[in-house]
């Protein structure tokens, strides 16, 4: 008979082998990253559901029964900190705009693709409201901030070249949101690129609107795009979790679509600072439905492959990119089957026509 | 005169409620009140319509869905916003009071709570509380009379170093960014030699940036007039991020080659040819120098000669993306072509003056998580002896290493991870374990008189502005023949 002692101490080396490849299933933390911030540098983003994410405590839900720690970083700097921080192997599964998320991938990040998050924001020029700006053509060679190296940089890039002109004959200067939003205020500058969250300065009276990709018929060309990442490591290293992360937030899509849950979208969103009222104006006539689908279809790629071009062609970006090695559409697709969405989200071809 | 809705309310039921009385009363006095309430009715209609909102600009300008919404629809318009709500006179009331209290308060702490300064002005400051034991007793016989001998000390609280700060823009360039600034700081600090412990003027000076600097594509260029750090190799003007130790490095004490003492000069700095890799916020230009005249003599004092110190520094930083390898590694080079009096005697009699020249290589790789940095300097003096009326000149050739390895474990060295925005007061927590070689030679000519510091070392940084350093220092000291060893715990804290 084998004493107690012999048998507590082969229970504990069975243990020693075994428990390391338990460790390796499930990490002890999940380090996620956004370019997001409110009002006030509150850590709350707006405009897909990996925002609605954090908002709502999702992921901590999903994975408390694990004992799993979530934690969040929202970079002041965006894309670019946020970049700085993949290139130094800390975070795990990140939010992106298309910009800094292609030039990432080009400059070596070694990430994947998992799904389109935010699939068209408007892009805005907002002008102090006594600016006898109407158009672009004013503003030549004006001071325009803009946040570079983000998606906002690269949208307007596309609408400068749509419309003959280049980042070269204005006064081109780098601001981040709250700086930028607030060298308009001062008057500072002569003009402003930003996303919704400008509407809000306008409804206050010290912005005023001259151009919105809102109202272009090539938005969707023109538009911003945000995608979800992991980094190769931790997508090979603990798929199983990259598969939770994934449903959790495709989940949350299909709610975000849905056109009852609207106002409710709103108002979340609006926990970042920027109104209710500013994310209504720009939401006015649009389909969350399209806008929220995570699909990386046809018509996805098409887009994503357009900003790689139009980067080059700006030269915000050096060498090129494989778009299509990018992608790991596999947990995607587990999640719309798993959870019976394989037909909500209709998908599109190439050129944004209905598949049959 | 327009009656309320309430009153012509009022009066409606009024008029409803009397009349079964009014079967009794003549046909004018019912024709009167069917013409009255006709009137309460029209006024009631005028007044709903008043009130009824105006249809939106949501229900009006409501479009299509943008160029794919064609292609795949939304599936219904969604009764987008809540209802229209309008404020009252007494929510506007309400608002004009807590505009009004929001003044008051404001008006109040400006007037009693608040710092006032002429220009743009930031104040900071850095405190370094310390303690040091060593194995080797520290003995002084001190001034006569005055009581402060030391006596066998082995240990000691103390301060590394008290800075006040205060720098600001005199003039805002707000087309250009072609802003001229001021610096003025005062602090003890060991560098400044002296064992009093009041602030003495460290930084007084004007800097003007003649080329533009709002934008990170262009090359930088500005003068700065006054009291300054001399732009000279690595671990004078180095920031926490390539100097982890408390110590500076012995080659720049007054005594060796006295070149961490702030100098009263003209100094330009600037540099060439930025690399800007936006996808990561990172600035490298590709040169950057520095070049100027001070009196060389040291801060706080006029010339003591009238030949001006020269200095010259270039620093190569090869051009590459942030996520290369080639990431914050600079060359530089240094020099520093000086002249001095020369004294000789006990009486330090003035005979003449010399040379005081410096020159200098340096390395940098700062490439989180590791840093290295190595720089190496040599120092020529010119040396008088003998008697005033028959001396000779000589020259004193010092030479020294000093290399540094270190190793962040945590963020505090990543900027952009540094910069997030959280709702409490959150600081990466970051450790940083390193090891510094440090040489110098005061005299090639002379043997044994050569001094090396090995330090180790661990930094905890552990909220925004405040870290612990600990160093062991073992030092090797030719000179004395003896080696010492020192345990330095310090706090590092500024606001």
């Amino acid at each position: 008979m084998i004493s107690l002692t012999r048998r507590l101490f082969l229970a504990g080396l069975a243990l020693a082998v075994v428990a390391p490849s338990f460790a390796a299933d499930l990490p002890k933390v999940i380090r996620l990253g956004s370019p997001l911030v409110g009002t006030g540098n509150r850590p709350v983003g707006a405009g897909n559901s990996f925002a609605n994410a954090q908002i709502k405590g999702l992921l901590e839900q999903e994975f408390q029964k694990d004992g799993i720690k979530i934690e969040w970083n929202n970079f002041r700097g965006a894309g670019p900190a946020l970049n700085e921080a993949v290139a130094n192997g800390l975070l795990d599964v990140f939010w992106e705009g298309d910009l800094p998320a292609i030039i990432g991938k080009s400059g070596g990040l070694k990430t994947k693709l998992l799904l389109a998050n935010g699939r068209s924001s408007n892009l805005y020029l907002a002008v102090p409201p006594d600016s006898p700006v109407k158009s672009l053509d004013d503003l030549k060679g004006k001071k325009v901030a803009v946040f570079k190296g983000t998606a906002v940089q690269l949208a307007a890039g596309k609408v400068y070249a749509k419309h003959g002109l280049s980042e070269r004959d204005f006064k081109s200067i780098n601001m981040d949101t709250a700086t930028g939003n607030a060298a308009l205020t001062t008057k500072d500058v002569d003009a402003v690129w930003s996303s919704s969250n400008i509407l809000s300065l306008e409804d206050r009276g010290v912005a005023r609107v001259v151009y919105s990709t809102r109202k272009d018929p090539q938005a969707q060309s023109l538009n911003m795009q945000g995608y979800v990442f992991t980094t190769e490591e931790f997508e090979k290293k603990y798929p199983e979790v990259v598969q939770r992360i994934v449903n959790v937030l495709v989940k949350e899509a299909a709610w975000a679509s849905d056109d009852k849950n609207r106002n409710a979208l709103f108002q979340l969103w609006a926990k970042s600072g920027t109104p209710f009222s500013a994310f209504k104006r720009d939401a006015e006539g649009i389909s969350q439905k399209e806008v929220q689908s995570p699909l990386l279809d046809e018509y996805f790629v098409a887009l994503v492959r357009n900003s790689v071009t139009e980067a080059q062609k700006l030269k915000l970006l050096r060498g090129n990119l494989d778009v299509q090695g990018w992608f790991e559409p596999k947990y995607l697709n587990n999640a719309l089957k798993s959870q019976g969405l394989d037909n909500y989200w209709k998908p599109l071809d190439a050129k944004g026509n209905a598949k049959l | 005169m327009t009656i309320s809705t309430p009153r012509a309310l009022v009066t409606a039921l009024a008029l409803a409620g009397i009349a079964p009385a009014v079967l009794a009363a003549s046909n004018e006095e019912l024709e009167q009140q069917v013409k009255a309430l006709q009137q309460a009715v029209a006024e009631l209609q005028t007044q709903l319509k008043a009130q009824k909102p105006v249809p939106t600009a949501t229900a009006k300008t409501a479009k299509p869905p943008v160029a794919t919404a064609a292609v795949n629809p939304p599936t219904e318009p969604a009764p987008v916003g809540v209802p229209e709500e309008y404020a009252t006179r007494d929510d506007i009331n309400g608002l004009q009071a807590d505009l009004e209290n929001f003044k008051y308060q404001v008006q109040r702490d400006r007037d009693t709570k608040t710092a006032l300064s002429n220009r743009a002005l930031n104040v900071s400051g850095v405190i370094q509380t310390k303690f040091t034991t060593s194995d080797q007793g520290t003995n002084a016989s001190g001034a006569a009379g005055q009581g402060n001998a030391v006596n066998n000390r082995h240990s000691t609280f103390d301060f590394g170093a008290v800075q006040v700060a205060f720098t600001g823009n005199l003039y805002k360039d707000y087309d250009e960014g072609r802003n001229l600034d001021y610096t003025l700081r005062f602090g003890t600090s060991p560098q400044q030699g002296t064992n009093n412990s009041f602030l003495n003027l460290l930084d007084a000076s004007l800097t003007y940036n003649f080329l533009p600097t709002i934008s990170a594509d262009t090359s930088r260029a500005g003068l700065t007039l006054g009291q300054q750090l001399l732009p000279y190799a690595q671990e004078v003007q180095a920031t926490e991020d390539l100097k982890p130790t408390i110590n500076n490095a012995q080659y720049t004490l007054p005594g060796n080659m006295d070149l961490a003492r702030r100098q009263v000069g003209l100094i330009l700095r600037g540099d060439v040819s930025p690399t800007v890799d936006y996808g990561y916020n990172y600035r490298a230009p590709l040169f950057s120098y520095a070049f100027g005249a001070v009196n060389g003599n040291g801060p706080n004092k006029p010339d003591d000669n009238s030949a001006k110190d020269w200095i010259g520094r270039i620093a190569f930083t090869p051009p590459s993306d942030y996520n290369s390898w080639l990431r914050q590694l600079t060359l530089g080079a240094s020099i520093y072509k000086g002249t001095q009096n020369l004294f000789v005697g006990a009486a330090n009699n003035l005979v003449g003056t010399g040379r005081k020249d410096r020159y200098g290589l340096d390395l940098a790789y700062n490439h989180h998580p590791i840093g290295i940095t190595y720089e190496y300097n040599v120092g020529r003096d010119a040396t008088a002896s003998g008697t005033v009326q028959n001396y000779s000149i000589g020259e004193r050739r010092s030479v020294a290493h000093t290399a540094t390895l270190f190793y962040n474990i945590g963020e505090q060295f990543v900027k952009g991870y540094r910069a997030q925005g959280r709702f409490d007061d959150w600081w990466p927590k970051s450790y940083q374990p390193f090891y510094r070689f440090d040489r110098y030679d005061p005299n090639v000519n002379v043997t044994r008189d050569r001094s090396d510091i090995h330090t180790l070392g661990l930094n905890v940084f552990f909220a925004e502005t405040t870290k612990f350093q600990l160093n062991w220092n073992h030092t090797i000291d030719q000179l004395n023949n003896r080696t010492t060893n020192d345990l330095l715990a310090q706090f590092q804290f500024g606001f």
